[in-house]
C-alpha cells in the first residue's frame, strides 16, 4: 500500500472513530446525525483505500441513509430504559470488549500476504452477489422486506392511533 | 507510513466499541439506535481489511469480505429503519 492509501486510511479511520464517539456525546439530534454521516464518509473512506471501491459506495450510501433517518423529523424518543448505574456497567463493558478486540487484532499480526491491488470492482463483486453467493442476498433481501414492512406496520399503527 | 491488518482490526474494533458505547451510553432507546450502524461498520471494516490482506487465490481476488461488507451495510440501514418506525410508533407524540 503506497503513503497516499495509507494516509487516506488513517485519515479516514481518525474520522469515522471521531464521528462515532461524537454521536454518543453530542446531546441535539441534527448534530447527531451529522456526526452519523462523519462516520458514513469515514467508513467510505477506509474502504475506498482498502480497495473495495463498491462497498465504499454502498456504505457511503446506506450509512449517510441512517443518518438522515435518526436525523430526521420522523423520529421520537422513547422512555429511557436503564439507570445511570446500568448506563456506567454498559461503558465499562464497551471499553472491555475495545481491549479484547484490540488484544485480538494485536495477535492477528501473523498475516503476512500481499495485496493484489484492483479498482472498484463491481463487475466481480456483483457475480458474487448475484451468482455464487446469491442465497445470502436473497437472505439480506427477505431481511429488509421484513424490517421495511415492520417500519410501515408500525407507523401505521401510530397514525391509526392518533 | 504502512498500513497493515493489524491496524485495520484495531479501527475496526474502535468502531465496534464506539457502538457498543453508543448503545449503552445513551438514555434514550431510541437514541442508541445509531450504535447499530457503528457496529456494522466496524464489523464491516475488519471483513474488508481481511479481504483486503487475505492471501490471493489463483483464480484471481478475495472478494468475500467486500462482499459481507456490503451486506452488512445494508441490513445496518434496514435495521435503523425499523428501529425508527418502532420508535415512532412507542414514542410520544
Amino acid at each position: 500500500m503506497d503513503s497516499l492509501h495509507a494516509i487516506g486510511f488513517y485519515v479516514s479511520a481518525a474520522l469515522s472513530v471521531a464521528g462515532g464517539l461524537s454521536v454518543a456525546f453530542l446531546a441535539d439530534r441534527s448534530r447527531r446525525g451529522l456526526a452519523l454521516a462523519v462516520v458514513a464518509i469515514g467508513v467510505a473512506g477506509i474502504y475506498l483505500s482498502l480497495s473495495a471501491g463498491f462497498a465504499a459506495i454502498v456504505a457511503l450510501v446506506c450509512y449517510g441513509g441512517c443518518a438522515v433517518l435518526l436525523a430526521g423529523s420522523a423520529y421520537r424518543a422513547v422512555e429511557p430504559a436503564t439507570g445511570g448505574r446500568w448506563r456506567q456497567l454498559g461503558a465499562i463493558a464497551a471499553a472491555a470488549l475495545m481491549a479484547t478486540l484490540a488484544y485480538a487484532a494485536y495477535r492477528g499480526d501473523f498475516n503476512r500476504a500481499t495485496y493484489f491491488g484492483g479498482t472498484i470492482g463491481s463487475a466481480a463483486l456483483g457475480r458474487r452477489l448475484l451468482a455464487h453467493d446469491a442465497l445470502a442476498t436473497e437472505a439480506v433481501a427477505a431481511l429488509i422486506l421484513v424490517a421495511l414492512a415492520g417500519a410501515t406496520l408500525a407507523w401505521r399503527a401510530r397514525d391509526r392511533t392518533r | 507510513m504502512n498500513v497493515t491488518l493489524v491496524s485495520v482490526l484495531f479501527v475496526a474494533a474502535a468502531l465496534v466499541a464506539a457502538g457498543a458505547f453508543v448503545a449503552s451510553w445513551r438514555r434514550d432507546l431510541g437514541h442508541g439506535l445509531a450504535g447499530i450502524p457503528l457496529m456494522f461498520a466496524g464489523a464491516g471494516t475488519a471483513f474488508a481489511g481481511v479481504s483486503r490482506f487475505a492471501a490471493v487465490p489463483a483464480g484471481g481476488a478475495q472478494l468475500l469480505g467486500q462482499e459481507v461488507a456490503v451486506l452488512l451495510s445494508v441490513v445496518a440501514l434496514a435495521a435503523v429503519a425499523l428501529g425508527v418506525g418502532l420508535a415512532g410508533r412507542e414514542g410520544p407524540r
